[in-house]
């Protein structure tokens, strides 16, 4: 009896098993999409429509003289003109070496802390809530508070370094092309850094105590152990940290827009506060749109590579 | 190969004992059972060998080198870890090599090592798989090649067994025996089981709150424990303890139940008796060494059946005496039933009598 029904759901050899059409799947799964459909709704309105509207203006022209409705549709050349700009190339520079250093950065000086701190000591609760104080303190705050210690006048870094002899007046760290962009990068590494530092914390808890121990028994040092051990067991959630920092740092704002805004003479912009000053401050709306989009491809590529990380973790966890 | 000795070992965090004052020796070639229920100390005390932690007081020597401040790849040692603990990200070979690799070995001795012992075990066709590939038991194959491949002086096993399912088990128990007996290995075994203790071991240390209770083969362990604990501890079902009252008049001695019974005891137990602190005194006895009679006969005393388990060839049986449940293995072809009234003989040579007290067995003076 059993082996005649069990023969029976099984599609005989030969024959492919049919597969229920769209509809029919959609039919059979309609209260699901009821439940879904509030979220679906405000993320249509707030994601979907601002990204059709970018989308759309990046196409016309929108004089300061006329009114939005009246904008003029240029085709593809507002990218072509953004494309083209000396100002993008330079900003995509930079850009790409703000996202880099700071990410590389940020990620080896969390690692480094992640692993001193994942050793027992006395006073370990301690530094470990000091260490956190720059990722939980408002972006804002912190700016100004750099601001004021590279100040070229009153800035306490100049002040020190006068002292201790190392220059014989204060660095002007900020108002100066070569060395602003570094700058903001040592700001924006202290700021997110933390951020690392707990996210591979967590990684290192997932290291089984037996494998540091086999290895210790097989000979390895303690370069060894990190790095044939510890480092694979981290691979995940360093590849999702590393992402997750990339996208973070492509999208930054607040740190350059408030201590620099961009200068001096464009040196500290990237992307983000270069599209904010086209659009909010020259009021080029068309240019803007257009210079959005081309970072809105790039952060898709970035996303899928973050979603491909992280199914991939799942995979690994699963096997 | 090396022999292993422990002189007055301890581990102590804090007012915590883990290990108290443990001496041990392992001769070459030896295979020792560390053994004792959860916390005892036996995975301590490998650590201590291995030198993965440090100790708090005593000596470890492994061959003629006292190991006490060598890290653990300088004392000679392989050792092999309850989950297996292989590197998830290398493949079986890689895993194997690992060892020599840190060890700087070439190239050509390394491949020809893990070849020769991925053979003796068997693992070849494995080499390129990655450990989550493997059944539990090629896994425990692989950490064993891990730790034959360097060919060390002693061997560590922390409950190499206790992750593979029952079949499984019993399998790679007599792989392991075998392994000891081609390589004539010395063995640290640790294990809860004492079953496996019992098997497989030349020797094995009963271990509980950190004291080492006895060290004998298993035979002797068996057959003399040394105190209530180790009775009860070693032998599958446990040794039946009654708590009774000792009671001498001239040379005569008996045990006297407060249910209204009293044992005689034979000249030799007698003596036994008299070397106890207190009168209160406990008799042990082995399910095998129990007689049932289902009438009174002399040398025998009343209990109640509670359950009975037939197993096939024999059949257990568990009686209460005087409070206590006691183990009783019968003829497949008695047949008794719970709450029924029966008579149990002991065997005044193989009864055990312990001091109620000191726990400690008692020795005719």
């Amino acid at each position: 009896m059993s082996i005649a029904t069990g023969q029976a759901t099984r599609p005989l050899i030969g024959q492919v098993a049919k597969r229920p059409s769209i509809l029919s799947r959609v039919i059979a799964h309609r209260t699901d999409y009821l439940y879904v459909l509030p979220a679906i709704i405000v993320m249509l309105v707030v994601i979907a429509f601002p990204i059709y509207y970018t989308i759309e203006l990046s196409f016309f022209r929108t004089p300061p003289n006329l009114q939005m409705r009246d904008k003029i549709w240029t085709g593809i050349d507002n990218y072509r003109t953004v494309l083209s700009s000396s100002v993008f190339h330079e900003v995509t520079i930079q850009t790409i070496i703000w996202t880099a250093a700071s990410t590389f950065f940020a990620f080896l000086l969390g690692l480094g802390a992640a692993l001193s701190l994942h050793r027992e000591f006395i006073g370990r609760g301690v530094m470990r809530a000091l260490l956190l104080i720059p990722y939980v303190i408002s972006a804002v705050a912190a700016s100004y508070v750099w601001k004021w210690l590279y100040h070229s006048d009153f800035g306490v870094i100049g002040a020190i370094s006068v002292q201790l002899g190392f220059t014989d007046e204060p660095i002007n760290f900020l108002d100066n092309r070569q060395t602003v962009l570094a700058s903001l990068i040592v700001v924006n590494i202290w700021k997110e850094f933390s951020f690392a530092m707990v996210m591979l914390m967590a990684g290192l808890q997932t290291v089984p105590d037996q494998l540091i121990r086999a290895a210790q028994v097989d000979g390895a040092n303690a370069w060894n152990r990190f790095w044939h051990v510890t480092f694979p067991h981290l691979k995940g959630v360093s590849m999702v940290t590393v992402l997750l920092l990339m996208v973070a740092n492509f999208n930054s704002f607040i740190i350059p827009f408030v201590m620099t805004g961009g200068g001096p003479a464009d040196a500290s912009h990237i992307w983000i506060t270069h599209i904010y000053q086209l659009a909010f401050g020259r009021q080029q709306w068309g240019i803007a749109s257009a210079y959005a989009v081309i970072l809105f491809v790039v952060m898709m590529a970035l996303g899928y590579f973050y979603v491909k990380a992280l199914t991939r973790g799942d995979e690994a966890r699963a096997g | 190969m090396a022999e292993i000795v422990l002189q007055r070992v301890m581990k102590n965090y804090g007012p915590l004992y883990a290990v108290n004052d443990v001496s041990l020796t392992v001769n070459d070639g030896e295979f020792v059972a560390l053994v004792g229920p959860s916390g005892c100390g036996k995975t301590t005390t490998l650590n201590l060998i291995a030198g993965l932690l440090p100790m708090s007081g005593g000596d470890i020597v492994i061959g003629d080198r006292v190991v006490n401040d060598l890290d653990p790849k300088d004392r000679d040692i392989a050792m092999v870890f309850q989950n297996y603990a292989l590197y998830p990200n290398k493949t079986v070979f890689k895993n194997l090599a690992f060892p020599l690799q840190m060890r700087k070995l070439p190239k050509d001795q390394i491949d020809q090592k893990v070849r020769d012992a991925a053979k003796l075990l068997d693992i070849t066709h494995l080499l390129e798989r990655k450990p989550r590939e493997l059944s539990g038991g090629q896994q425990q194959r692989v950490a064993l090649g891990r730790a034959l491949v360097r060919d060390p002086a002693v061997f560590l096993m922390d409950e190499p067994l206790s992750n593979l399912d029952a079949k499984l088990r019993v399998q790679m128990r007599s792989e392991i025996k075998r392994f000891h007996h081609n390589l004539n290995a010395t063995i640290v075994y640790v294990t809860h089981d004492q079953l496996e203790a019992v098997t497989m071991a030349d020797k094995m240390a009963v271990m509980n709150g950190g004291f080492l209770l006895q060290y004998d083969t298993p035979a002797n362990v068996f057959a003399n424990p040394i105190n209530t604990f180790v009775a009860s501890f070693i032998g599958s079902p446990a040794m039946s303890l009654i708590p009774l009252e000792g009671v001498t008049s001239g040379t005569d001695a008996s045990l006297r139940s407060p249910e209204g019974w009293e044992l005689p005891l034979s000249p030799m137990n007698a003596r036994k008796a008299a070397s106890s602190t207190t009168s209160k005194i406990v008799l042990g006895a082995r399910h095998s060494t129990l007689k049932l009679h289902k009438t009174q006969v002399p040398g025998s005393v009343p209990g109640k059946v509670y359950t009975v388990e037939p197993t096939g060839d024999v059949t257990f049986a568990q009686v209460f005496i005087n409070g206590a449940v006691v183990n009783i293995s019968v003829e497949p072809s008695v047949v008794i039933h719970p709450d029924e009234q029966v008579f149990i003989e002991f065997d005044q040579e193989r009864m055990h009598l312990f001091d109620a007290e000191t726990t400690m067995a008692l020795q005719a003076a």
